[in-house]
């Protein structure tokens, strides 16, 4: 197969949305918050990157961002281990900047250098938020043909309430496209309206040269966001166009929602929705598979590698080492990284961070609608 | 710079009694133990024991173990000096051969060990379940001052005679070995691991080679030169998990003993001795609200909607509603379709076994074979796979004995 995409760079800005998940976040950030059994977010991007042949992608960090460093390494598990491009982590004031970065604009201006001196013709730009198996041939393939300047990803779906109800001052914006034919003839910006909208994947294409221009004049004036301050405003002078998605994506915009996300991966049809179009690369952990002791019970569950199962499991997810002891019981959770539900324990609705310990009989419930949490290294 | 100790590990054997499962991979890379392969356990233990440099001697069939070990990468052996190669003959200057035997094979690499030029060369065999640390083993040979230590289990006397046995004394120094002798003088049965001195090995292989009544063999002839010229040989007792995974029946048998370490001593799961393969990079199992699953090993990108009892599911099985899977081995991408029944057998790789057929059996009294299908083969709708069969071509229907 011939490098189809070596003509794009990725950008990959790890750190947005991180507030709305705040729980999930104290020791990490959006990128690696682990998803589906086995993965962190920024796994699915990535892997879509990679398998499109796009090989030269900065991440482009806040803070908290150890627990990525940790997961990417040196790249080699998504094969961007390369002598030119690779993975390029890019943490606060690598280059220029002197300050964290709020926005796209600052973020972007702090590797203006950087980006002069690459050679590839295109930049795709994509948050961490959404797990998606993306085809991003398809998507520059539609930006070149429809001679737009800028081409951005939308998905129709009605806006998710966690969204709306974020108080303002602490959110991310989000965005909402009106539309005339593919054109963008109008960006909204954290919009309250109801029902079925153009709901922005912050997913972007454009040529190198023209971010370089426009991050340049928007760095200038003290624009912060590249969405409000460079797009909505100069939808009239650039021609933006929206690049409609309809396949499957996972977009946590909660913890309800990082809840409800996971178990809708019990349904084969998302799971294969998610993952069948093309391989999702992860950090390898050798882990032996998942054991199944005389006396355990598993119904509707999808489990990682390095489980010992004794206990009864339903309608669960179980990230990789995660032990169920004798007598135990776990129904509707998602148990992350080397949880221990001790003997006779009894879960319902609970969200476990890594390493966390259940010990021997506890009975810990939450409900559909609200889920316990259990932080980090916690015993409960 | 020198390495103290690198190791040659012997991977060319065709495994010809595992016949449908290696018409097309050598014996090291048949898939064991749900998500490795028989090779996956001396290169861990290499290094796990802190040995960084490997060459692999492959002959038969090489590709799929070639592009398995790749540069190395998943055993940590992917090292700027040293690290793991993969050796096949080659042509030299005074011509070319196959390897005529296990001598040969490292004769052959003389130039190879001497590019790192180590102290000690230790010789591993590519068919085997173990997991054994190689340093503890260097260790016994330096305190012991030898020239040349193989490793030896005790096996019951009744089965010694199947075995390459060393008769040693009370210090562990070799006096004789007998090579599966009628009457045995020992029950201390060689591993085939030995480790030697660079020099004395060099010297051995360098005169072996040089006579032409020799096999060119480690059991039979260098050990026995060793011994006439009264060299310091010491048997260096292993009593860990150890196992010839050379027939169906042992490779299913060891398999089995995986799904229950408390008693077979053999243990996956241990975190200071891990045993690392290439991963699949599938997504986690699935198993359906309907299923069962009891007592089994299930490892990433298997969905399950049947029963499984008492087996172990390699990547990417696929056992659909209705099917039975009991006392199994079923390999990579395997798919069993719905009504199926499997039992007691080992599936390989990609092979489909189709609606309601079934394969194996449970045993009885007098019948106790594990029946076997090869790597891709289609087992058709309603077809009967008989407890002793051994299949490799597609089977449409009927039965097969």
């Amino acid at each position: 197969m011939i490098n189809s995409n070596v003509n794009a760079l990725g950008i990959i800005f790890p750190n947005s949305y991180d507030n709305l998940v705040p729980e999930l976040v104290t020791e990490r950030l959006m990128a690696s918050i682990p998803f589906a059994g086995r993965y962190r977010m920024v796994d699915f991007i990535l892997s879509s990157m990679v398998n499109c042949g796009i090989d030269n992608i900065s991440l482009i960090v806040r803070k908290n961002y150890h627990s990525l460093m940790d997961h990417l390494g040196s790249g080699r598990e998504w094969d961007l281990t390369r002598k030119n491009g690779g993975l390029n982590i890019v943490p606060p004031f690598a280059e220029k900047s002197v300050k964290v970065y709020d926005g796209r604009v600052e973020a972007l201006a702090s590797i203006l250098t950087f980006l002069k001196s690459q050679k590839e013709k295109y930049v795709v730009m994509t948050d961490t938020n959404i797990a998606v198996n993306f085809d991003f041939n398809a998507f520059i393939e539609a930006h070149i043909e429809s001679g737009a300047d800028v081409t951005m990803v939308y998905a129709e779906q009605e806006i998710p309430k966690a969204l709306i109800e974020v108080p303002t001052e602490s959110r991310d914006m989000y965005y909402t496209l009106d539309l005339d034919g593919e054109r963008v003839k109008r960006i909204r910006i954290n919009s309250k309206d109801a029902g079925v909208k153009n709901l922005g994947m912050n997913i972007f294409v454009l040529e190198r040269e023209l971010l370089i221009d426009q991050i340049g004049t928007a760095y200038v004036h003290g624009n912060i966001y590249f969405e409000r301050d460079v797009l909505a405003h100069q939808l009239d002078k650039l021609n933006v166009h929206a690049f409609k998605y309809d396949g499957y994506f996972a977009r946590i915009s909660g913890m309800k929602s990082y809840f409800d996300e996971n178990m809708k991966l019990l349904d084969d049809e998302n799971l294969d929705g998610l993952f069948a179009k093309s391989p999702i690369y992860t950090k390898i952990r050798d882990d032996n598979p998942t054991r199944y002791i005389a006396g355990a019970k598993a119904k509707n569950t999808m489990t990682a590698d390095g489980c010992v199962i004794e206990g009864e499991v339903e309608n669960s997810i179980l990230f990789r080492g995660v032990r169920v002891g004798k007598g135990a019981k776990v129904k509707n959770c998602v148990l992350m990284q080397d949880t221990v539900i001790e003997d006779g324990a009894d879960v319902e609705y609970v969200i476990t961070d890594k390493k966390v310990t259940i010990t021997a009989g506890k009975e810990v419930k939450g409900t559909n609608s609200y889920q316990v949490f259990v932080a980090k290294n916690k015993v409960v | 710079m020198a390495k103290e100790m690198i190791a040659m590990l012997l991977a060319g054997g065709q495994g010809s009694r595992l016949y449908a499962l290696t018409q097309k991979l050598a014996k090291p890379a048949v898939p064991f133990g749900g998500k490795y392969r028989i090779i996956d356990f001396p290169l861990s233990n290499c290094v796990n024991s802190g040995i960084d440099t490997v060459g692999i001697l492959t002959q038969y069939q090489p590709l799929v173990l070639n592009e398995y070990i790749g540069n190395g990468q998943p055993w940590d052996l992917d090292r700027l000096y040293g690290g793991v190669h993969v050796l096949p003959p080659y042509q030299q200057a005074s011509g070319s051969d196959w390897y005529k035997g296990t001598a040969n094979a490292i004769y052959q690499n003389i130039s190879f060990i001497e590019r790192y030029n180590p102290q000690y060369v230790i010789i591993l065999s590519g068919d085997q379940i173990c997991k054994q640390d190689y340093s503890d083993f260097l260790r016994f040979h330096k305190e012991k001052g030898a020239e040349f230590s193989v490793a030896v289990m005790e096996v019951p006397w009744d089965e010694a005679s199947r075995f390459g046995l060393m008769v040693a004394d009370e210090n562990d120094k070799i006096t004789e070995f007998q090579e599966k002798p009628k009457n045995p003088k020992s029950n201390l049965a060689s591993m085939g691991i030995y480790i030697f001195n660079w020099d004395i090995l060099r010297k051995y292989l360098v005169e072996d080679e040089q006579d032409p009544n020799s096999e060119n063999d480690f059991g039979n002839n260098i050990i026995p030169n060793l011994l006439r010229d009264g060299r310091n040989m010491y048997a260096y007792h292993f009593d860990g998990y150890w196992k010839d995974v050379g027939t169906i029946s042992s490779l299913w048998e060891a398999n089995m003993e995986v799904l229950d370490p408390e008693h077979s001593g053999i243990n996956l799961f241990d975190e200071n001795w891990k045993i690392y393969s290439r991963n699949s990079g599938m997504t986690g199992h699935r198993i359906s609200a309907d299923a069962v699953v009891e007592d089994s090993m299930i490892t990433d990108g298997c969905r399950i909607a049947g029963e499984v009892k008492h087996s172990i599911l390699f990547a990417g099985v696929q056992v659909e509603t209705g099917a039975v899977v009991e006392d199994a081995v079923v390999m990579g991408g395997t798919v069993i379709k719905a009504g199926a029944v499997v039992k007691h057998c080992i599936v390989a790789e990609n092979a489909v076994i189709g609606e309601n057929a079934v394969v194996g059996a449970m045993p009885t009294e007098t019948e106790k074979g594990v029946a076997t299908v090869g790597p891709g083969v289609y087992v058709g709708e309603g077809a009967k796979i008989g407890p002793n069969a051994m299949v490799y071509n597609n089977v449409k229907g009927g039965e097969v004995q």
